[in-house]
């Protein structure tokens, strides 16, 4: 049982690094660091859905951003919510919208799903640029409370409980068992017993609301939010680029993609001080990964054989319509 | 085996009961009136020619596809256009004609998810037996799709077994195995139906038809044209032409 110990010493020295970080960086590297956290987080979110379930969500910003604005509303001059108490109403907030969302979707094919949720984060971007109430086009400001290190926490225990989660549920429970079942082969599932629409509107209401906790967590750190700042269809992007290198399905490939591409955006940030080219950069990342490395980068580390690329033409052929090859 | 004996009823009371059963498929009449009954603790065979829907009848029983009309009775439930998973709940567990295996997943989790719905105390244990009952052991850590044809129709069985149901349908599950794996199948029917255990199959194998089933279904362009034993069968010289009579 070597390569369990050597997970674990590799676990535990990565929590003891980022506990102590704050004491070791100064702010700048400190938000760097906040903010990779925050993307890591994300592609967790986006993969419980997308690599467990394989129903791709092309509008998962939708989330984000509805804890961004829940936080950000609830916080305002007329009510001055505390910050702590904006959460369950984000995800109370969140997880209707996504049963709303999801009930009737979830039940078709993946390509109805994936086009009502992109459909539905557009919807959200016009309506909250057109409300008076969300201070349209210009956006909404936030209470400023600039403490770095209390950002860097939040954003660490969010990160940390969205994995943990993930872990316990996905990769060492029934459901997490009867969630990839229905993945891999719908009607089979469903002759298993298992009530896959039920299962698969939870699993994304589980996805949407941890996306909406790193929203609202964004909202309160950068103190400003816009449409496009939170609801946005590069958000998304990001998360799909991020988990597909990481590894689709995979526990900690997500972490991986996250950390490394948000560091590469940084990284272009620091030296052209734009990161338009980032985009060009997502899009050729994902033709790289297709090509040369299907599995992810924790298909590089899987001892079994990598299966990320699998998932995906699960995830893909679902999408599709014929991802369980008919019920004969 | 409770679920088998949850009515008191003997042997004249059939587990699965079902009457003018119709499903189209545009221009296609796939189930076109079908009546059955299959007895408990039976083993009944259900032959035919190709596309003759049997195994279109398997998807409506099973609730993998909803009838037109007509009635579905399992185990003194109406079953007809319930939806898939309650009727497996009720103890209703099937394979399917293409191995239906949960591709991502290693051998011994595919055994597992049979498990997570219903019955999860002793799953493990349970998985275990299963493995060895099916001499799949030594690939209990491989993930079902890197499996050999044939051992996935055995891995789709064991899931069956795990499901602890009354009534089981299997579709072609020795087609094309090799004998071997085969016989392992065959004594596995055999010692599920000393528990109580009963089986619809559909089968294409005559030798195996006379072997395993008490008795013989016919159907034809969606309906059932005959219904007896092997020997009845096999003397009703209208019936062997449609069934024998045209090339597989
Ligand atoms: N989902 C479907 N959509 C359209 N047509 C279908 C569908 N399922 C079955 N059919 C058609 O219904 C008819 C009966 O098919 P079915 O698979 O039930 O036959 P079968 O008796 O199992 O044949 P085989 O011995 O080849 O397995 C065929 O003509 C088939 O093409
Ligand atoms: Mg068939």
């Amino acid at each position: 049982m070597k390569p369990r110990w050597t997970g674990l010493l590799l676990l535990i020295a990565v929590i003891v690094v980022l506990a102590l970080l704050p004491m070791l960086v100064n702010n700048f590297w400190l938000r760097i660091a906040t903010g990779a956290l925050m993307w890591a987080g994300l592609a967790c979110s986006w993969n419980i859905l997308g690599g467990y379930a394989g129903y791709i969500n092309f509008g998962h910003s939708a989330f984000f951003g509805l804890g961004a604005y829940v936080t950000a509303l609830l916080m305002g001059d007329k009510l001055a919510w505390p910050f702590f108490a904006t959460l369950p109403a984000g995800i109370v907030v969140t997880a209707l919208f996504a049963i709303i969302i999801g009930a009737p979707t979830l039940r078709l094919r993946g390509a109805y799903f994936a086009i009502a949720t992109w459909a539905f984060a557009e919807v959200l971007i016009q309506f909250a640029s057109v409300m008076d109430f969300t201070g349209g086009i210009g956006g909404i400001g936030l209470p400023p409370f600039l403490d770095e290190r209390f950002f860097y926490f939040a954003m660490f225990g969010a990160a940390a409980l969205t994995y943990l989660i993930t872990w316990a549920l996905f990769e060492r429970s029934r459901f997490g068992l009867k969630v990839k079942a229905l993945r891999d082969h719908e009607p089979a599932a469903e002759a298993m017993g298992i009530n896959t629409s039920l299962v698969k509107l939870q699993t994304f209401v589980l996805s949407a609301v941890t996306a909406s906790v790193f929203g609202a967590i964004f909202a309160y750190w950068v103190t400003f939010i816009n449409p496009n700042s939170v609801f946005g269809g590069d958000i998304t992007d990001q998360m799909v680029v991020m988990v597909l290198l990481g590894g689709l399905g995979s526990l900690w490939g997500p972490a991986l993609g996250g950390v490394a591409l948000f560091v590469v955006n940084r990284i272009i940030w620091m030296y052209w001080g734009d990161t338009a080219f980032y985009i060009a950069i997502l899009g050729a990342a994902i033709v790289l990964v297709v090509l040369f490395l299907p599995n992810g980068i924790a298909g590089l580390f899987s001892r079994r054989g990598a299966k990320s690329g699998a998932v995906l033409d699960k995830a893909v052929g679902n999408l599709a319509g014929d991802g369980q090859g008919g019920p004969s | 085996m409770s679920a088998a004996e949850g009515k008191t009823a003997g042997a004249g009371d059939p587990i699965l009961v079902v009457r003018e059963l119709y499903r189209h498929f545009g221009g296609i009449k796939a189930v076109n009136g079908v009546s059955l009954d299959v007895g408990r603790r039976e083993i009944a065979g259900l032959i035919g020619p190709n596309g003759s829907g049997k195994s279109t009848l398997f998807n409506l029983v099973s609730g993998t596809v909803m009838p037109d009309r007509g009635q579905i009775r399992f185990d003194g439930h109406e079953i007809g256009g319930r939806k898939a998973h309650a009727i497996a709940r009720l103890g209703l567990a099937r394979t399917f004609q293409i191995p239906a295996m949960f591709d991502n997943m290693s051998v011994t989790e595919n055994l597992l998810v049979a498990a997570a719905e219903g019955h999860w105390r002793g799953a493990r244990e349970r998985a275990a037996d299963t493995l060895a009952l099916l001499k799949l052991e030594h690939v209990s850590d491989n993930r079902a799709s890197d499996l050999s044809g044939g051992q996935q129709k055995l891995l789709e069985f064991g899931r069956v077994i795990m499901r602890q149901a009354s009534l089981i349908l299997l579709d072609e599950v020795t087609a094309g195995v090799h004998p071997n794996i085969r016989k392992i199948i065959l004594e596995a029917i055999a010692r599920l139906r000393e528990r109580g255990i009963t089986f619809l199959v559909i089968e294409h194998d005559m030798e195996m038809v006379r072997n395993v089933c008490d008795r013989i279904i016919v159907m034809d362009a969606g309906r059932v044209v005959a219904n007896g034993s092997f020997n009845d069968i096999v003397r009703n010289s209208e019936v062997m032409q449609t069934y024998l009579g045209r090339p597989q």
